[in-house]
């Protein structure tokens, strides 16, 4: 059978399996061995590529990161630095309007830098800033959408899952991708604060201002957030700073950030039981997603080996659309997996077509990886089925919480982050320029 | 008993991956202040990223762990869930079987031909983590057998919270 066929026929059995709940590294296999054995007419040839895939594709130096930043982000997640982080920067901003909300974005964002997962930010900021947040009055779907919005940062800022995948599915830089988000992440994270401050400098009543501080002033209070604080930061430092100075790759700064967790974990009172919780619990979000990869990467093998890669972007290429067409209809599929499914394997479905496409048709590689990394994650807030979304509604500690007002409040984030992946598609170097820069 | 075996090696995974961070730490030290690496530190690394995703997978599965669309999953009722989750098994199961199939051969040809990877003093041979990919994948297809088996009879939900409560 030809490529554009083999490719049509396992696109449709996956997509297939999908809607029918087969989980999606699952329906990969499936659809990719099915694909194979269309494309060779040989049951052997298609049940190798289970075996040798599972084995090869994901023995890999780089991608021990993994599995070291989820132990990182659960460390930290479970030592309580978030809500110090969260009070620390609620102290900081204790003169700007809508602090609470600013804070909250604040406090994602540093938290983003030490976790590699967006739902794992939303999970933990919906239980710490929602009461807050609702406490001093402030509007719910205001305060729903600066939850579930900022939650987002998670995967742009790095250490970010969506990034490692990235980059393994182009066998581009993990170092280098890690440090392209880094400007728009900050980015990103400034235009959600300029949002929460202007919204509630022109309507008082959504976001009610508080003459004194809202925190508390014990000196116990402050040690503890003084040693979350400087304890992320130095985190960061050592993470980002070390892949960035060229002193440890993204795997060897992984295993550094993993340990100094666990020194910060200690600080912060973790003992043994705590420890052990969190080991035991990031070993059940490695494997999901390590799964992923590897069937992935069947799916990758797929599209190599039935050639229906080169036809497809010739027949793209052959329809005459400007680079900028081609960008807005990858932008629409992408909007409406990711409403649909998870970012990760809204990437690894769609990456290895798009991303050979957009470089033939001039993107630089890694701009494009920071574009396509933000519209998918603003999937995530798209209705019907926004991943982050459900997880703010699962999470906040208010069951009279519905769908509806998280949605409208992520509205005007899910603009801004369209806003900042179009001027990153205009102005690259906001992507390229740190990388360039990198020792 | 399945349960506390795919608990244990979930543990057993779990616990390497801070291990793996400690073999890191001790690499970067010693190749910046003794200019001596940690000898099959690489090796060591790569074939840990494959060892442990394999470990950990049978718990994800008992657990539901693995990720799933599930749009049109709501809309059904209870039976047709039912329906869809155990065909979601019998592929996870012929999916696992497959991948134990193609693997043994080659499992089998690297213990038979020495196969390793490395240079010098540290060669890593290759077959622990081929066969390991073979057991545990067998075991991931015995482990969706038993899920359909639990779900049947209604005792999955027991099952998982006697599995954590140990």
């Amino acid at each position: 059978m030809l490529g554009p066929e083999v490719i049509f026929y396992s696109l449709v059995i996956l997509l297939i399996l999908v809607f029918l709940s087969v989980p999606i590294g699952i329906s990969l296999g499936v659809a990719s061995v099915i694909g194979v054995y269309l494309a060779y007419d040989d049951i052997n040839i298609a049940l190798s590529i289970l075996g040798s895939t599972a084995y090869d594709s994901i023995r890999s130096h780089t991608l021990a990161v993994i599995p070291l930043f989820m132990l990182m982000g659960e460390v930290i997640s479970r030592s309580g630095a978030a809500k110090d982080l969260y009070t620390l920067c609620d102290r900081v901003l204790y003169k700007l309007p809508g602090r609470l909300a600013a804070a909250t974005v604040i406090g994602n964002a540093a938290f983003a830098a030490v976790s590699g997962v967006a739902i794992a930010s939303a999970a933990t900021f919906s239980r710490i800033a929602y009461p807050e947040m609702r406490r001093l009055s402030y509007k719910k779907s205001y305060a729903l959408g600066v939850i579930a919005g900022s939650g987002s940062l998670g995967m742009l800022i790095p250490p970010s899952v969506l990034l490692i995948v990235w980059a393994i599915l182009t066998e581009g830089s993990v170092g280098a991708l890690f440090i392209a988000g880094v400007i728009p992440g900050l980015l990103l994270g400034f235009s959600f604060v300029i949002y929460c401050s202007i919204t509630a400098l022109i309507n008082p009543s959504i976001a009610p201002p508080l003459d004194s501080m809202n925190v508390g002033k014990s000196y116990v209070m402050q040690r503890t957030e003084l040693i979350s604080g400087l304890g992320i930061i130095s985190l960061i430092i050592l993470v980002l700073g070390g892949i960035w100075a060229g002193f440890f790759t993204p795997t060897e700064a992984a295993g550094f950030g993993a340990l100094g967790s666990i020194v910060l974990g200690y600080a912060k009172g973790m003992r043994s039981k705590e420890f052990k919780e969190a080991i035991y619990n990031a070993g059940r979000y490695t494997a999901p997603i390590m799964f992923l990869l590897i069937a992935g990467s069947m799916y990758a093998r797929l599209l190599a080996v039935s050639g229906g890669i080169t036809l497809i972007q010739e027949l793209v290429i052959g329809t005459g659309l400007t680079p900028f067409g081609l960008i807005l209809i990858m932008t629409l599929v992408w909007l409406l997996l990711g409403a649909l499914i998870d970012s990760i394997s809204d990437i690894l479905l769609t990456v290895p077509i798009f991303a050979p496409i957009a470089i033939s048709a001039g993107f630089d590689p890694i701009a494009f990886a920071i574009y396509g990394i933000i519209v998918i994650e603003a999937g995530l807030l798209t209705p019907p089925m926004g991943l982050l979304i459900f997880t703010v509604k699962s999470s906040v500690p208010d069951s009279s919480v519905t769908l509806g007002e998280i949605f409208k409040g992520s509205i005007p984030f899910w603009l801004l982050m369209l806003l900042v992946a179009s001027l990153i598609l205009f102005f690259p170097s906001l992507a390229t320029w740190l990388p360039s820069l990198m020792f | 008993m399945t349960g506390r075996i795919a608990q244990t090696i979930h543990i057993v995974s779990a616990c390497w991956v801070l291990v793996l961070g400690l073999i890191i730490f001790l690499d970067v030290l010693g190749r910046y202040f003794f200019s001596q690496p940690l000898l099959g530190a690489t090796e060591i690394i790569k074939n840990s990223v494959v060892s442990i995703t394999f470990l950990q997978l049978p718990l994800a599965i008992y657990r539901g762990g693995m990720i799933r669309s599930t749009i049109l999953y709501d809309f059904f009722g209870k039976n047709m869930k039912r329906v869809l989750r155990t065909f979601a098994s019998i592929l996870g199961l012929l999916f696992f079987l497959g991948t134990a199939f193609s693997s043994w051969g080659p499992a089998v040809e690297a213990l038979a031909v020495s196969e390793y990877e490395g240079e010098g003093a540290l060669r890593v041979p290759t077959y622990p983590v081929r066969f390991l990919v073979f057991v545990t994948s067998l075991f991931a297809a015995y482990v969706y057998l038993h899920v359909i088996l639990l779900d049947w009879t209604d005792r999955i939900e027991s099952f998982i919270e006697s599995a954590d409560a140990t």
